[in-house]
């Protein structure tokens, strides 16, 4: 209000030019010297002389005295920071012994606690500006020590109360983590995860962590997750997951969807669900096994809900995967875990005996089944490819003794005379189409048992009797051609696992090609299931020599073995009646020879 | 002074005998690959072994017979009557004389010659025997000797099982007719008449046969 510019017509007064300190008296209207940018104040020339002295003063007293208090303030901040004169007599008096390295306390269960106290750690720590007894506020240095702890457990929740009186519930609570941890009938001490003397700012703490090592803060605690009533450990040990092939790899590579700034808290109806969801992550580097495991039988298991079936956690251990060649010993297999007794008839069995010598190059489960890729178990096809490629001399070493080697091979598996006679056989009859030259569905049998002949005499739960086998084979003949291959193979698929040293191998060609053979008491037809698993029919086993089977078994013939029984009926009549020939005739004519005689002499 | 026919020429009479040989031979291992359970004359091996071996040896002899037949151009002592009349009438003579004539002493209606060796039911017999049921008891044995080989072949002619189950009729039809066969060769005058001929080629005729009366 006091300011006026140049070149501006202005009233009577004294004005003083701010920038150049000129004074322009003006006695009536007049225009002020210079342009806009000149500031010009309107002033008495008197007041000078009562502004000069006051400006002065406060030039010469209270700026200077400003400069000096700012000055003295910053040096008793670094005064603070580099000197431990600002700890308090108590504080003093605590670390008197607590500073003592090694010093511990012992409980009345005999575990023993720390209670060293690092001085220059603590201060900077983020509870650095308190005294002890902002915690210990229980303590007092008459009685000290003086408290008795049943535990360390105990002591240590103890503690973590007087971390309460400063951090409230809902301070606490904002944190998912948290509201997890503590709300457990066991939930750990706050120093479980965040120590006791070394805490610091939440940010300064994960800056210094890499993500691995800010996880096993609490993870390599005793922690433990209840999923309905069932305990899952989280704890990680650190020093196996390094050994383990994974061991450069961090805690995020797997568990994506986690972070330092983020931890997800999926539910899971149980245990099974967690251990199959977490083994998703594998897929993400291991996406060849994945596919494998995709066609397996156990992938398949765990579709139909058979939540037993192992995922990749269940052979490889989730956070201590061993290396690859540990699968394949007698010791780390682990397929033994779910077929323990099938490993057991491997362990006595040629191959498994083998191993035990140190012949590496003995099979193992996964050198006929596959490791990720097990297959179901098809007893009507002989899986002989797989014993052949490791036994490639087999077609001439089987060629120098027994005929017709290739067709034995076709219809007889390994197995069927490799394993010891006292396990019990079995036919097979795979049916198959002859068009496609796939295994028949199932549903294709299953409605013809139920509609045709089979099912007007009840059969259900009754073997399919010979004719029955005619009339099925008949109406699935009607709209497509099939086929019965027969196999001999083992009753029981496990028993395949006793497979014995050659010489105990079935050699004598009787114990097939004689109808007394007990490889023929039993018989079942294979077809496919949906799952692509094999369906057994039960089949009467006299189908084998009946002539109802003439057609559907017309590839299955066993010399000796399966011949039909109505030829030995014929064949007898035929052979009766060839005799019966010279008998009746040659009788006839010794009862005419008088009338012969008689016949001559006349 | 007896009448003589060399009715057997030495090929027909080798080949006969190694005929005979191999079906005894075939018979037997036959049933005992197939009756294991009932005979225990040898092994199963064996008696495939033998079985196969004499298999082959009938092949053979059966080419040999078809050979010289060919050559000879005798084959058509087989071959009935192509009038159809006067063969079954030849051949209800025949028979009249086997179920009623011979129990009165009649004399045979059919008198063997080398050109004419067989009655028309014995043609009907060795020409079915001959050109119908060897061949088809050896092609179903070499089918069977090795299934793998002929898998497509078997496949095509009905399965493993129907190609057995024809070997075995034909075996079971074979045995049969053995003992008709030996009956009837033994039906000479006197009763070793056509045997005899059948080792030295030569039959005699006997000198009242064919006048009883």
């Amino acid at each position: 209000m006091f300011t006026y510019f140049g070149g501006r017509t202005v009233g009577k007064g004294t004005y003083w030019n701010l920038s150049s300190g000129e004074r322009v008296d003006v006695n009536e209207n007049a225009t002020l010297p210079g342009t806009s940018a000149d500031r010009y104040m309107k002033l008495p020339a008197g007041t000078v002389f009562i502004a000069g002295p006051v400006a002065g003063f406060a030039f010469a007293l209270v700026i200077p005295f400003l400069f000096l208090l700012i000055t003295l303030m910053l040096l008793s901040r670094t005064a603070d920071a580099s000197s431990d004169a600002a700890l308090s007599d108590e504080a003093q008096a605590c670390l008197n012994c607590h500073a003592t390295p090694g010093m511990t306390m012992t409980f009345k269960d005999k575990s023993t606690q720390s209670v060293h106290v690092d001085q220059g750690q603590f201060k900077n720590t983020v509870h650095g500006f308190l005294s002890c007894t902002g915690c210990h506020s229980d303590v007092s240095l008459d009685t000290h020590p003086q408290a008795q702890y049943a535990s360390k457990h105990e002591f240590l929740l103890h503690l973590a109360s007087a971390c309460r009186t400063c951090h409230a519930d809902e301070q606490v609570m904002a944190n998912p983590l948290h509201q997890r941890a503590i709300t457990r009938a066991n939930a750990p001490p706050c120093s479980e995860c965040h120590g006791s003397h070394a805490i610091r700012k939440v940010p300064t703490q994960k800056e210094k962590l890499s993500s691995s090592q800010y996880c096993l803060t609490c993870h390599k605690q005793q922690l433990t997750k209840s999923i309905n009533g069932e305990s899952v450990s989280l704890t990680i040990n650190e020093g196996g997951l390094r050994a383990s092939v994974h061991g450069k790899h961090a805690c995020t590579d797997c568990h994506t969807a986690y972070s330092k700034e983020f931890h997800p808290n999926p539910k899971f109806s149980s245990v099974r669900e967690l251990s199959i969801t977490a083994s998703e992550t594998c897929k993400r580097c291991h996406l060849d096994k994945a596919v494998q495991h995709n066609g397996s039988i156990h992938k398949m298991l765990l579709s139909q809900g058979n939540s037993k079936a192992p995922v990749c956690s269940d052979c490889h251990g989730s956070h201590q995967v061993g290396p690859h060649a540990l699968a394949d010993t007698l010791s780390g297999v682990p397929c033994k875990k779910c077929h323990q007794d099938i490993f057991s008839a491997y362990e006595g069995s040629v191959h498994g005996v083998a191993r035990k010598d140190g012949k590496g190059q003995a099979p193992i489960c996964s050198s006929c089944h596959f490791a990720h890729d097990v297959k179901p178990t098809m007893a009507s096809r002989s899986p002989k490819e797989m014993c052949m490629s490791c036994h490639a001399q087999v077609v001439a070493q089987h060629e120098k003794w027994l005929p017709n080697t290739l067709a034995h091979f076709d219809a007889v598996a390994c197995t069927a005379c490799h394993v010891p006679a006292g396990y019990k056989r079995n036919i097979y009859l795979r049916v198959t189409d002859g068009s496609s030259g796939m295994m028949l569905s199932d549903t294709v049998v299953r409605t013809l048992l139920e509609t045709g002949k089979a099912a007007a005499s009840g059969s259900g739960a009754r073997n399919i009797s010979p004719d029955q086998l005619w009339d099925l084979y008949r109406n699935m003949n009607k709209s497509r051609t099939v086929s019965m291959a027969g196999v001999v193979n083992l009753d029981d698929q496990r028993h395949a696992h006793h497979l014995a040293p050659k010489m105990q191998a079935v050699r004598q060609c009787e114990y097939c090609h004689s109808a007394n053979s007990a490889f023929f008491q039993s018989v079942s037809m294979a077809v496919a299931k949906p799952d692509g698993t094999e369906k057994l029919y039960k089949v009467d086993a006299a189908a084998l020599s009946s002539v109802f089977a003439m057609l559907p078994l017309n590839q299955f013939y066993v010399l000796g073995g399966t011949r039909l029984k109505v030829m030995d009926y014929l064949g007898a009549a035929m052979i009766l009646g060839g005799i019966a020939v010279p008998v009746v005739h040659g009788t006839l004519r010794m009862l005419t020879a008088r009338l012969r005689r008689a016949r001559q002499r006349h | 002074m007896k009448k003589r026919t060399y009715l057997q020429p030495l090929p027909v009479r080798l080949w006969h005998w190694i005929n005979a040989l191999c079906f005894f031979v075939l018979i037997a291992t036959g049933a005992q690959i197939r009756y294991r359970d009932a005979l225990n004359l040898m092994t199963f091996r064996s008696a495939v072994d033998i079985h196969n071996i004499f298999g082959f040896v009938l092949l053979g002899n059966f080419l040999v017979w078809a050979f010289y037949y060919l050559v000879t151009r005798k084959l058509k002592i087989y071959i009935p009557d192509p009038n159809l009349k006067n063969f079954v009438l030849a051949a209800l003579k025949q028979a009249r004389y086997y179920g009623y004539g011979i129990f009165l002493g009649e004399p045979n209606p059919h008198h063997a010659t080398p050109d004419h060796k067989f009655n028309p039911m014995q043609q009907v017999a060795y020409f079915n025997i001959m050109l119908l049921f060897m061949p088809l008891q050896i092609v179903s044995g070499i089918l069977m000797w090795d299934i793998k080989r002929f898998t497509t072949v078997i496949a095509f002619v009905g399965g493993i099982k129907f190609v057995d189950a024809v070997h075995v009729f034909l075996t079971l039809f074979f045995t049969a007719f053995l003992f008709v066969h030996v009956y009837l060769a033994s039906l000479g005058h006197p009763w070793t008449q056509h045997i005899k001929a059948m080792f030295t080629g030569y039959e005699d005729e006997p000198e009242d046969a064919h006048a009883h009366h």
